[in-house]
């Protein structure tokens, strides 16, 4: 920090600018929960992010965060930095909801292994975020603890599933937010609500104590405001777990050192093939204009084609379908009324999906994947692509439950996010620009995989030379 | 016009699985898998015999950036 952070301020600053204030003595950590708190207690009523603020523990966590720094102790990384998150990562004797009817009552006896890295790196847990039930829809809608509302336009959908991660971030609640993402779930919310969401490489971060959706899909990410805010929350979340048998035992790089704002020679491919059928023209304007900020920091931008997009696209649309229905099945029985209409109505078709496809699905993943990369990024080291093909659409006509006919609207929404789950590559969302509702645009950057480090350099060079990532909604 | 396959595929769900149409959307999504039906019919032949599903974790550390 170069100026002393005045109050008024304090709620606007990105993470990692809080956390180095909070370092430098510059501001304490009780004045960073209050100015959360402030925000949450003028606007939540309008957008329903929250679903359970902890305000006596994180002030009391401030306090001690406050006191340890004035004896000398040395800041963890996040120190100080008031967080909320997505209501599907466990902590003992804590309710954890996954924003359904059916585990309204849940309490967990483990605690999620994010949340203790988390923990130790000295952030301050505020309570837990508004989600689709189950994470199982990428609009926000949630028929149990109210649908979250977009703070740009609150008829608007915030997108999902991490919609109060998404929408919180954006409202100035708190600095950062763990989502889920599963065919989209971090980067729609990022994309529609105008923050910064990272997707990691499938396996590199915990997933142990996490609520699961589909295992094979599953990942854990930060919704933030701008990337280095994501490069040191991946930094302190990211690496082998032994509770997590399938996380990657890949060494975790210092994220933010990438961040150098020289992308001179990176080379970007736009793929033509998919990613733009039927797409909006505001959303197509706000890209070639993204692709122009990274060409004058010296990208070279490639326009080309991959052939396998259509196949991958397909086979996506099984993976988490037949996982969700089979981990749902019992309650399925027993219980359907008790999920919400869309829900139930999405989880029914995955039972219809003959096993051999699932497993033909799984097994094409790896062929899949090295095709998608000699296409696409070979010769290239990012793919780019707009994260949403239309403008955000509203909350009334993608509600399946008031609509059975909106269902293709909603299922649509995930288009440009979910073949990068099946590819497990992993995937940044900032904003590019906002449309001519006033509503934003989302940039999607995409690398090999374990290159968040690449990923994450291209959307800071980005947002060096632009301030998307800091407008702040009127609310 | 509801699709044909929407019937058969109920009562194939209820036969297999126990789970029985939890509401007219159910009835909407299942016909709208006519169309995954229809993809997945493009990729017939693609699945070679040796394809398995640990070739994903293999192929992330394959695909993985050269060194500069």
């Amino acid at each position: 920090m170069n100026a002393p952070v005045s109050p008024a301020s304090l709620a606007d600053l990105s993470m990692t600018e809080a956390a180095d204030a909070f370092a430098a003595g510059e501001v304490k950590a009780e004045a960073l929960v209050r100015a959360c708190l402030a925000r949450i207690d003028a606007h939540d009523r309008q957008v329903n992010a929250v679903i359970r603020l902890d305000r006596d523990a994180a002030l009391a966590a401030a306090a001690a965060a406050d006191a340890a720094r004035a004896a000398g102790t040395r800041p963890g990384s996040l120190a100080g930095v008031p967080m909320m998150h997505k209501d599907m990562y466990y902590r003992a004797g804590k309710v954890s909801t996954c924003g359904s009817k059916i585990r309204r009552d849940h309490v967990p006896e483990v605690t999620a292994t994010v949340l203790e890295r988390l923990d130790a790196a000295g952030a301050i847990d505020m309570g837990t975020l508004n989600m689709a039930e189950f994470a199982q829809n990428p609009t926000g809608h949630n028929a149990h603890f109210g649908h979250c509302h977009n703070p740009w336009s609150l008829d608007y959908c915030t997108g999902g599933s991490s919609s109060g991660s998404g929408a919180g971030v954006a409202a100035r609640f708190f600095y950062a937010a763990l989502g889920s993402d599963t065919g989209g779930s971090i980067r729609l919310p990022a994309t529609l609500c105008g923050v910064t969401g990272l997707k990691p490489t499938q396996t590199r971060v915990s997933r142990a104590g996490v609520m699961p959706l589909s295992f094979s899909a599953d990942n854990v990410g930060p919704l933030v405001r701008t990337a280095r805010d994501a490069a040191r929350f991946l930094a302190v979340t990211a690496g082998h777990d032994p509770k997590d048998p399938t996380s990657a035992r890949e060494s975790v790089p210092d994220y933010e050192a990438a961040l150098t704002g020289d992308i001179r020679g990176l080379r970007i491919a736009v793929c033509d093939t998919y990613f733009f059928d039927g797409a909006d023209s505001p959303v197509t304007a706000a890209f070639e204009a993204a692709m122009a900020v990274l060409r004058a920091r010296g990208a070279i931008v490639t326009r080309i084609t991959a052939p396998v997009l259509p196949a991958v696209a397909a086979y996506t649309a099984i993976i988490s379908r037949v996982e969700g229905a089979a981990i749902h099945a019992n309650w399925m029985r027993e219980h359907p009324g008790d999920y919400a209409t869309h829900l139930s109505a999405r989880l029914y078709g995955g039972y219809a999906i003959p096993g051999h496809y699932y497993v033909e699905a799984l097994s094409r993943r790896g062929p899949l994947l090295r095709e998608f990369v000699a296409q696409a990024l070979t010769g290239y080291d990012l793919v780019a692509t707009p994260t949403l093909r239309t403008r955000v659409p509203s909350l009334a006509e993608t509600d399946i439950d008031a609509d059975p006919e909106n269902w293709s609207r909603f299922m649509a929404v995930s288009a440009n996010t979910r073949p990068f789950n099946y590819l497990g590559l992993p995937t940044i969302s900032i904003p590019c620009g906002f449309d001519d509702r006033g509503l934003p645009i989302g940039l999607q950057l995409a690398g090999r995989p374990f290159a968040e480090a690449r990923v994450l350099q291209a959307a800071d060079a980005f947002q060096r030379d632009t301030d998307w990532h800091r407008r702040v909604p009127a609310l | 016009m509801e699709p044909e396959l929407v019937a058969p595929t109920m009562e194939a769900i209820r036969r297999w699985s126990g789970v029985t149409l939890p509401n007219a959307a159910a009835r909407h999504g299942l016909a709208d898998m006519a169309g995954l039906i229809a993809e997945l019919d493009k990729l017939r032949g693609t699945l070679v015999f040796e394809d398995e599903p640990s070739s994903f974790e293999a192929a992330l550390q394959d695909c993985k950036e050269p060194a500069r």
